[in-house]
């Protein structure tokens, strides 16, 4: 039986038909065309769909679209909306990513700590990522980048709002 | 075999002062991945008409297939199509035609494809496939390589001997050996007569999972012309065209009715090479004509049913003089390949050989055995033979310079293999820089100097060990790449490697960049379809930067000759006195001249009587090394040239053991790699610290379990553990040498894989030199040391 | 994501409402953080009729003292226990154990009392509920009633928790001046399952309190060696008099993560690191909580 859902997503107001049994992470991709969180285990253990839901990191393959009536939810299509974060521009200028399949959710899981840290030590941001398999880089070019970006901090980059 | 360019970017080579290789350039792939543009295969939208796919499985190692009913899943509504294995019984594989699209008598391990449900949506399709009814008789798997050989083990493949297969592949009838490398070289009798002091000793080495982030997907559409497009998450676009021509030969369909076509791929780790779930997307399509349907692994089905990393039973017997001298190897690998060996037996070849390691033996006998198992097929892991093998034989080196009393990085040092020293098959080794791999390694690690921890439940052990691999190829292995202008003087490359993450594009750029002056953010490097962008055998072997580089740089090279013809009709300048700088065409010999690329590169260049030369200027370039060769003596593996080059190079740690518990900390990490010229050295220390990660998880934490069913009882993230940015080294040292490939671009050569391959005897050593235990059989994770220290320093088997 | 089966899905808007659906339906499933319930549609280890969403009922998500005790709402995530000041100031070890469930986007979702429904033997909140003293308060059909932590675990994924009820809350009485620790063995640094679990409060006046989990079919409390404990210091002679004691508390098993030998070994390693650690908390000294001691 299908429920009808309103929910924001990256400040675009969707109205939806939606099963119990389909996953946020699926109405994302299939129903709202957003793609950048990604299909990686389905069980919440490798953090590619992460995006934030009423601003809080969590993992869209763990939540019904239903439940997720009346909530707001930012991917990192949102984040780059008025261009570049000073995050994702030290990223790209840092080559911090390779494959880039976990980017997405590292990027929403980094962007979330900058919010709440400002001025993170090294094992805070790895802490804020633990959740985020990245099968390639290593982590640390990903670090270093989140720290560089703590550096420089929000409204310094060249271009771009926030952190 | 030497490369050069002639022109300006040769001597800036020489000279050090070259404008874009060798420098950090930012990936040109970055702005993609970082804002979400970046595509990956089930990013594409297909329309309404997409179908999906679900797939029945063997729930046994070994069986036959009695019956299997579908007419339960049929009458589900919304289920387009039911397959079986009847519907398309064809063999097909690269290296060995073995395996079948689907299963047809017999299945051979758990998690084989047996059947698949074709419907409307994915939740259907799965509802479906648990509603078709598979009967089987099971039969008890052989799970081991070493049973596996032995008399009256079944034959999982009683049909061996009548298999197609390389010319350079030796399969045993009526065994369970698929193939069998062999090299022998100088006299072992000698060799053993001349040694002080013997070793012998045996390690193991399971199977592992690459765990790519990105399951393997593929969308699949047979049109009603009869033309069949894939998208696949590929390392190999053109080889898997082959395969699938190969496989679907029977219904009429050649490389020509074929296209494959791959955007970004989100890891590969050598999973994503070849044809492993591919070939069913491939086959589904021609079931339903006129719609594509899509099958998309789940995390359990990466683990259990694409390529594995063969596990190993290897025996090594070493010998060496008092004064540290190698005299001869015995190394014997027993490889469980799998149920399928199209791809693995080439793991086993390469293994076989270079398996004395990076070391001068005079005296050699390698045996390398690819046997078939009941256990998911193996295949191409990063490392591709070397990573599974260099665990023992470097374990050993270390063991043997113990035995001869003599500091194992000296022993090392006075064995390492150097330029023109003569390989286990005859040929010469290439340049390479291993001694000063050897010693910047060890001077970044304190080498020789202990270290004592604080804490009285902590030993500290210090490590370091060599590694070396040549790409294991076909003899024609090939690249091409095609180049064109655009009118804003920017340009685009077409060439089918693949985007693995390694930042394969931009170096190509820079490439390109260097040679015609133009910036790489003004170069497009597109991502691989085989209707448009011209061949490349696969992105694997680390080759890619070494082959295709040079294909690029051969069409980069045209394209300039083809400027300066323009330049010399249209405004009559010698071509020996044109040279390009900043995106413009400039003459040694008038020094005002100017002409940017974008006024002529597509327009042309205007004649005073108005009429036009030139026009666009296309170029295109291709790569094959004319001096390899597959055949050799089947008995001796002499008298051919299989390997184009070895890159070398050393890893080493400093390793915390806690002896209560057995957990380990890495403190402190080194690795140093020739790479010839690192055209990107932040893209090489990339792979530097996610190389050393992934191979210190295979020996510190990933640990594959089956059950005496032959069933994988952990195909999840949460039982098999991958490196977290919480298990990083404390620290890592990337060290990046410099001994130029002469035939290289720009003297490079490659490196993906082997920042891997030498982790896991490192920590072997590390453990053995914190707490005096020697383990022999990976992973050695924290449980096995706290419990061999238990044990009293030995480990019960 | 394929969740194959179908099922129903309502948010009561009240407790009354929640409860009267669950009466109402013959294959209710309770959803809050969904962390463990949306893995078990998916792999067909739960399928359910009807899915009862209680993220709507007001009240649930609050961490207060009240009459002495801390309550936590039954809506109350990891994350927010971790933030919270209230379980700093007054009960860190249950920090400390949150911090080691999963990572952030999981204990962002993942509430401890899902946790503690979900029954698995190596659950985090168990051992530190079980040193905390813990009462679990549970609303149904025959109105209200509280569960001690110590009758709540009755067997692998089984709780004491009655048809047709629900959890509204833990109530946590104020253990006083204290030091606690939650010690958890893992494969690695990475998030993962405890392999063993151990909790350790240790009281002025020499009362201590020990459990364990992931070494039983359910987190259980130790009272031979809380016996052993009261009032004995923690020397060479104490150390040795405590390892049969954990052997004879135990029962682990051999599974893919690690080995009963290993388990004895660790159980034995981790109650004295932890022991250890607990002491000098009690004193305003040890590692600060949060930092794991193997």
């Amino acid at each position: 039986m299908k429920h009808s859902i309103a929910i924001e997503v990256n400040g675009e107001a969707w109205a939806l038909d939606v099963e119990p049994g389909e996953v946020l992470l699926d109405v994302l991709r299939e129903k709202v065309g957003v793609k950048s969180p990604k299909i990686g285990c389905e069980t919440g253990d490798c953090g590619a769909c992460t995006v934030l839901y009423d601003g809080v990191s969590i993992r869209s393959c763990l939540v019904l679209g239903v439940e997720a009536d009346g909530h707001e939810i930012t991917t990192l299509e949102g984040l780059s909306h008025d261009g570049l974060s000073t995050l994702q521009q030290v990223m790209v200028e840092m080559s911090s990513f390779q494959c880039g399949f976990c980017a997405p959710g590292i990027v929403v899981a980094a962007h979330e700590l900058l919010q709440q840290r400002p001025d993170p030590t090294r094992e805070e941001v790895q802490e804020a990522i633990a959740g985020n398999l990245c099968r390639c880089t290593g982590y640390d070019p990903i670090v270093d980048a989140v720290l560089e970006a703590a550096r420089i901090g929000p409204g310094d980059a060249s271009q771009g709002k926030g952190p | 075999m030497t490369q050069t360019y002639v022109g300006r970017a040769d001597e800036a080579n020489a000279m050090g002062t070259l404008a874009v290789v060798g420098k950090g350039t930012p990936r040109i792939d970055g702005l993609d991945k970082l804002t979400g543009a970046a595509q990956y295969v089930d990013d594409m939208d297909f329309g309404a008409a997409l179908l999906h796919a679900a797939v029945v499985e063997s729930p046994h190692g070994y069986a036959r297939i009695l019956s299997i009913d579908t007419s339960k899943a049929e009458a589900v509504p919304g289920v387009v199509k039911v397959v079986t294995g009847k519907d398309f019984p064809y063999t097909f594989g690269m290296y060995m035609k073995d395996r079948y699209i689907f299963a047809q008598d017999v299945v051979r391990f758990a998690g084989e494809q047996v059947a698949a449900v074709v419907a409307r949506d994915a939740r259907i399709a799965k509802r479906a496939a648990a509603l078709v009814e598979v009967e089987y008789e099971a039969l008890p798997p052989l799970l081991d390589p070493v049973e596996a050989l032995g008399d009256g083990a079944p034959l999982i493949h009683p049909d061996l001997g009548g298999y197609e297969h390389v010319p350079w592949f030796f399969p045993k009838e009526n065994t369970n050996i698929a193939h069998w490398r062999k090299t022998r070289r100088g006299d072992m009798e000698a060799g053993w007569a001349a040694a002080d002091v013997i070793l012998e000793d045996t390690y193991t080495v399971p199977r592992y999972a690459h765990c790519a982030i990105e399951p393997h997907v593929v969308v699949a559409k047979l049109d009603q012309a009869r033309r069949l497009t894939l998208w696949t998450a590929s390392q190999s676009p053109y080889t898997q065209r082959d395969v699938f021509a190969q496989a679907l030969a029977p219904l009429g369909l050649s490389h020509q009715d074929i296209r494959v076509v791959t955007p970004y791929v989100g890891g590969g780790f050598g999973g994503k090479a070849g044809v492993s779930m591919e070939i069913i997307g491939a086959a589904l399509a021609t079931a339903v004509p006129g719609r594509p349907v899509k099958v998309r692994w789940t995390r359990e089905q990466e683990f259990y049913n694409t390529y594995q990393r063969q596990g190993v039973v290897a025996r090594i017997k070493l010998g060496a003089r008092k004064d540290g001298t190698i005299t001869a190897i015995e190394h014997e690998m027993l490889w469980d390949a799998g149920a399928y060996v199209e791809y693995g037996a080439n793991v086993v070849n390469a293994a076989g050989l270079s398996a004395t390691g990076p070391y001068r033996i005079p005296n050699i006998h390698i045996d390398s055995l690819c046997i078939y198992t009941n256990l998911p097929p193996g295949g191409p892991y990063r490392g591709f033979g070397y990573s599974e093998f260099h665990f023992g034989l470097e374990s050993h080196i270390t063991r043997m310079a113990e035995a001869v009393g003599m500091d194992p990085v000296e022993f090392r040092k006075k064995n390492a293999i150097a330029e023109g020293d003569t390989l286990a098959y005859g040929e010469p080794m290439n340049p390479s820089g291993l001694q000063e791999a050897i010693d910047r390694t060890a001077a970044a690690i304190d080498w020789g100097v202990e270290e004592v921890s604080d804490d009285p439940n902590v030993a500290i052990g210090k490590s370091l060990c060599l590694f070396w691999k040549a790409p294991a190829m076909p003899p024609n292995a090939s690249s091409a790449a095609f180049l064109k202008f655009n009118e804003d003087g920017s340009l685009n490359i077409t060439v089918s490697g693949m985007e693995l993450g390694q930042g394969y594009l931009t170096v190509m750029a820079q490439v390109a960049s260097e040679i015609l002056a133009v910036p790489p953010s003004k170069i497009r490097v597109e991502t691989p379809d085989t209707d448009r962008n011209p061949y490349e055998w696969q992105t694997v072997a680390s080759h890619v930067t070494w082959s295709c580089g040079n294909a690029v740089a051969a069409a980069a090279l045209e394209a300039r000759e083809k400027i300066y013809k323009v330049v010399h009709d249209a405004r009559g300048y010698e071509e020996g006195s044109l040279y390009l700088e900043d995106q413009k065409v400039k003459c040694d010999t008038d020094p005002d001249f100017q002409m940017p690329l974008a006024d002529f590169v597509v327009a042309g260049i205007q004649m005073p009587d108005g009429t036009f030369r030139g026009g666009p200027i296309v170029a295109s370039g291709k790569f094959m090394p004319e001096f390899t060769s597959a055949l050799s003596d089947p008995e001796t593996s002499q008298g051919g040239h299989p390997n184009v080059h070895y890159t070398v190079g050393a890893t080493g740690a400093i390793v915390e053991v806690d002896r209560e518990t057995g957990k380990m900390r890495v403190r402190k990490a080194a690795l140093a790699a020739d790479v010839g010229k690192a055209l990107n050295p932040t893209l090489i220390e990339g792979q530097i610290t996610g190389g050393l990660l992934q191979g210190l998880a295979t020996v510190l934490y990933e640990d594959m379990r089956f059950d005496e069913n032959g069933v994988l009882l952990n195909p999840t993230f949460t039982d098999y553990k991958i490196p977290t940015s919480k298990d990083v080294p404390d620290e890592i040292i990337p060290i990046i040498i410099e001994t130029p490939q002469p035939d290289g671009p720009f003297g490079a050569r490659g490196v993906g894989e082997h920042t891997m391959i030498a982790a896991a005897p490192v920590i072997a050593d590390a453990v053995a030199d914190a707490v005096g235990v020697r383990l022999k059989a990976m992973p050695i994770t924290a449980e096995r040391v706290a419990l061999a220290l238990l044990g009293g320093g030995q480990e019960a088997s | 994501m394929t969740i194959a089966s179908d099922f129903d899905y309502r948010r009561p808007a009240t407790l009354e409402e929640a409860v009267a659906l669950l009466a109402g339906c013959d294959r209710p499933l309770l959803l809050a953080g969904g962390t463990d319930v949306i893995p078990w549609l998916r792999n067909g280890l739960a399928s359910p009729g009807m899915v009862v969403d209680i993220k709507a009922v007001p009240g649930l998500d609050r961490i207060e003292w009240r009459d002495g005790a801390v309550h936590i709402g039954s809506l109350v995530t990891f994350s927010d226990l971790i933030a919270s000041e209230e379980v700093a100031a007054t009960i860190p070890v249950l920090a400390e154990a949150s911090h080691t469930v999963a990572s952030v986007g999981v204990r962002n979702r993942a509430t401890l009392v899902g946790n503690l429904c979900s029954a698995v033997p190596s659950c985090d909140a168990g051992p530190a509920l079980l040193v905390l003293d813990a009462a679990v308060e549970v609303v149904g059909p025959d109105g209200q009633r509280g569960i001690p932590i110590t009758e709540w675990f009755r067997g692998v994924r089984r709780t004491s928790l009655g048809p047709g009820e629900i959890v509204t809350g833990i109530a946590i009485p104020d253990p006083g001046r204290h030091g606690a620790c939650y010690v958890k063995l893992s494969r690695y640094r990475g998030e993962d399952l405890a392999q063993v679990g151990v909790a350790v409060l240790v009281r002025p006046g020499g009362e201590s309190r020990v459990a364990f989990g992931a070494v039983a079919p359910v987190p259980f409390r130790a009272p031979a060696i809380e016996e052993y404990l009261a009032g004995r210091a923690l020397d060479d002679d104490t150390r040795a008099g405590l390892a049969p004691l954990v052997d004879a508390a135990i029962s682990p098993i051999d599974d893919m993560r690690a080995s009963k030998e290993y388990r004895y070994h660790m159980s034995r390693v981790m109650l004295l690191r932890g022991l250890a650690a607990a002491a000098a908390r009690l004193e305003g000294g040890g590692p600060p909580y949060g930092e794991q001691v193997i």
